[in-house]
């Protein structure tokens, strides 16, 4: 395998067509993607780096992924409660906000904003180790880049964002629980609600959908950081591409993945 | 195999898009020489330099490192050799998210099943080497450019080379430091019989370090001899090289 055809970028055409630039950087991620899996199973581990990016993905994520959480789901509940109460529902409403962030929302926004927080990052700091020739300097010190930058933050992903993951479903059942006061639903009914109406596996589920957000975030961030080129504008461009790509992608797979694991339930 | 050379390269070309960057390059450096690489920017020497480090894979020819050709070889298959040369970068390439000691030990930690103290001795040694002492809790962005490079250097001799290659080492630096970089070089060369490629645009650190010089324009060798010899050429192209780079004035 062209192990080097990650950063070496300079075979591509200068100009490719939209099919061309879209199946380089599906090869690429491929082969970075298939390489990182190797140094996973058989590389040293960087236990230090790995640590690093444990808190920067996972701990450093927690504010934020609160926030949007607790606020999305205040709305959600805000939404069912002042329908479902009208139709005597009330009941519902905890079931409706648990449902929906365990499946849906709870998975989507840990996604998205880890890829603005991280995968912006990610690619912004790799980027710019490949314009300074930091990534070229590991290489002289005979020290994969891959082994020491990609392989520990697809860990870190991969651990922190079921945690993740779970810490939104806890925020948004507690923004939820704010806004149910306003409609006379007492916190035992919404409770209770939930715990009827969410399965153990839609909880499940949704943090299997993390963990392929996870893969889908870092190895796209990862890619395009490695692949920058160019000065500050070339990092600038990896980096706006990282958090595109990774965010259609997500959204792509959120839905292949609602269908595997929700659509016959 | 014993070779008296440590770098020998057969007809490099390099091409990026077609374009050709070096246009069949041979060159050569024996165990323990400096040989100098010059050439106005874009005359391919950076590019021939990251081809023998095998940090780019050349279109064709051969790149042999003392008995190897690395030219074939996969990423995997070229890192042990890495750890026969050590490679000083245009802007030293420090990690910048590492302190200077971190920088210099990066090495020693993942190659050399060292205990703690013995690294520290090693990175203090590499210091010294370079004259930077007490400057290891500090981090790339708290240096000068001409510390920079020599971090660079003493990251670069940290896990002993045979060989150091030197990309622009005294480029970006006044009269003093670039001095001083040069002086570190032949003192590395004399001391520790390191073979030495330097390459860079600098006339006059070139004249003063390297034992040969080999002249590159637009991917093609024009001249190669030792620094008097070049200095006497009479081939035009170098001739107005060497003029432009030792001119003083603007002549209007």
């Amino acid at each position: 395998m062209r192990e080097e055809l990650i950063w070496l970028d300079d075979e591509a055409p200068r100009r490719p067509s939209a099919v061309q630039a879209a199946l380089a950087f599906l090869g690429a991620l491929a082969l970075l993607f298939l390489a990182t899996l190797r140094g996973l199973v058989w590389g040293r581990k960087e236990w230090r780096e790995t640590l690093h990016q444990m808190a920067f993905i996972g701990v450093t994520s927690v504010p934020i992924v609160v926030l949007t959480s607790a606020f999305t789901g205040a709305v959600i509940t805000l939404y069912s409660a002042s329908l479902l109460v009208r139709v005597g529902g009330a009941s519902f409403v905890g079931g409706a906000t648990g449902l929906a962030l365990a499946r849906e929302l709870a998975p989507i926004l840990t996604g998205i904003m880890v890829t603005a927080r991280c995968g912006s990052a990610i690619a912004a700091q790799l980027g710019t180790m490949k314009i300074t020739e930091q990534i070229d300097a590991l290489r002289a010190l005979a020290v994969s880049p891959i082994q020491y930058l990609v392989v520990p933050r697809l860990i870190a992903g991969l651990v922190m964002f079921p945690l993740l993951g779970t810490v939104a479903n806890l925020a948004g059942v507690l923004g939820g629980a704010v806004v149910t006061s306003a409609f006379d639903i007492g916190l035992s009914t919404y409770l209770r609600s939930i715990q009827l109406f969410v399965e153990p596996f839609d909880f499940l589920g949704g943090l299997i959908k993390t963990v392929a957000f996870a893969m889908i975030i870092i190895m796209v961030s990862c890619q395009q950081g490695l692949g920058a080129r160019g000065g500050a504008a070339g990092v600038g461009h990896a980096t706006m591409r990282a958090v595109v790509l990774s965010m259609v992608l997500v959204f792509a797979a959120n839905y292949f993945l609602a269908d595997a694991l929700f659509a016959k339930r | 195999m014993n070779t008296p050379y440590a770098i020998r390269v057969h007809d490099l070309v390099y091409q990026v898009d077609g374009k050709p960057i070096l246009k069949g390059v041979p060159f050569h450096a024996c165990s323990g020489e400096i040989v100098g690489i010059m050439g106005a920017s874009g005359s391919g020497k950076t590019t021939l330099l990251k081809c023998i480090a095998g940090l780019l894979r050349p279109t064709s020819g051969e790149i042999w490192i003392e008995e190897i050709n690395i030219v074939p070889l996969s990423e995997r298959a070229k890192m042990p050799l890495r750890l026969r040369l050590g490679i000083v970068f245009q802007y030293a390439a420090l990690f910048d998210f590492l302190t200077v000691y971190e920088n210099i030990a990066f090495g020693l930690e993942r190659h050399r099943k060292l205990p703690r103290s013995a690294i520290d001795r090693v990175v203090q040694e590499r210091l010294a080497w370079v004259g930077l002492e007490g400057t290891e809790s500090l981090y790339p962005s708290q240096l000068s450019g001409g510390m920079r490079k020599r971090v660079g250097l003493a990251r670069a001799l940290a896990l002993d080379p045979r060989m150091v290659l030197f990309d622009e080492p005294t480029s970006g630096l006044d009269p003093a430091n670039a001095y001083q970089i040069d002086r570190l070089i032949r003192r590395l060369n004399r001391e520790l019989g390191l073979t030495a490629v330097v390459v860079s645009h600098d006339v006059n650190s070139l004249f003063r370090t390297t034992d040969r010089i080999v002249v590159l324009d637009e991917g093609q060798v024009v001249a190669e001899g030792t620094p008097e010899a070049i200095r006497q050429s009479d081939h035009p192209k170098i001739q107005a090289f060497l003029r432009m780079a030792s001119a003083e004035t603007l002549d209007e």
